[in-house]
């Protein structure tokens, strides 16, 4: 079950990015609540979830899910570069964040 | 290999003649600097003090990190302000906390890095719309 919530923790914080990139299109409230709920709430449940799951491999999922969703939904729904350098170099600092969390 | 791409940097500089957006990446530098200290405050933190200054250093770094945001894309500016902020946190806990020095971990700083210099490197700042060059 906290294996669960840490995937859902990760999920809201890549919703959370989508809502970023929202405010660049849209600036409104509605926006900015949506923004700190998601954030907030993933926090939370990541905190939850670490009670079980070992520190480090949490952090890890979690920044994992993070920056491979915030990628991902910036190139489909907000028409950020999809050029393979930018891919490459996302997937460098992305693996050597996780093994840094993995191997602290 | 790193010497190339400072190399890199310094000519594309010079063709684009350009630095309007280095100052969005030295406030993401900073706002990702700022993370290292909050970390540590959310972890350290003891009494009212302590927990104030660390929740007003989330608000600053996360909302210079969102601002940033509004100007380079989203999904490079979070990947940077992540992985910068792990690094220093790994440095903080080896010259401050006593965690082990080990060369995995150099390893993975200077491959982040590079992944960083590489980013600001391919990335475009958003048009603003109906301004186009």
């Amino acid at each position: 079950m906290a294996w669960v919530i840490l995937i859902f923790a990760g999920l809201l914080e890549t919703f959370g990015i989508a809502m970023i990139s929202q405010l660049s299109v849209k600036r409104n409230a509605q926006t900015i609540v949506l923004l700190i709920l998601s954030f907030g709430s993933s926090l939370t449940l990541l905190s939850y979830s670490l009670r079980i799951v070992p520190m480090g491999i949490g952090y890890a999922i979690w920044t994992g899910i993070g920056v491979v969703g915030g990628a991902l939904i910036g190139m489909l729904f907000f028409d950020e570069s999809k050029d393979w350098r930018r891919m490459v170099f996302i997937a460098m600092v992305l693996s050597a964040a996780v093994g840094l969390k993995l191997v602290s | 290999m790193l010497s190339g791409f400072f190399v890199l940097i310094l000519r594309k500089k010079k063709r684009w003649g350009d630095h309007s957006m280095d100052k969005n990446w030295v406030k993401l530098f900073f706002a990702a600097f700022l993370e290292v200290f909050w970390v540590i405050g959310l972890t350290y933190s003891y009494n009212l003090w302590t927990w104030t200054v660390t929740i007003i250093l989330v608000i600053v770094s996360n909302y210079l990190m969102i601002t940033t945001a509004q100007v380079l894309p989203a999904g490079t500016v979070y990947a940077v302000f992540v992985g910068l902020g792990t690094c220093g946190i790994v440095f903080a806990d080896i010259l401050f906390f006593g965690e082990s020095f080990e060369w995995a971990k150099v390893f993975l700083v200077a491959v982040l890095l590079i992944g960083v210099i590489g980013l600001k490197l391919v990335t475009e700042e958003k048009r603003e719309k109906g301004v186009e060059a």
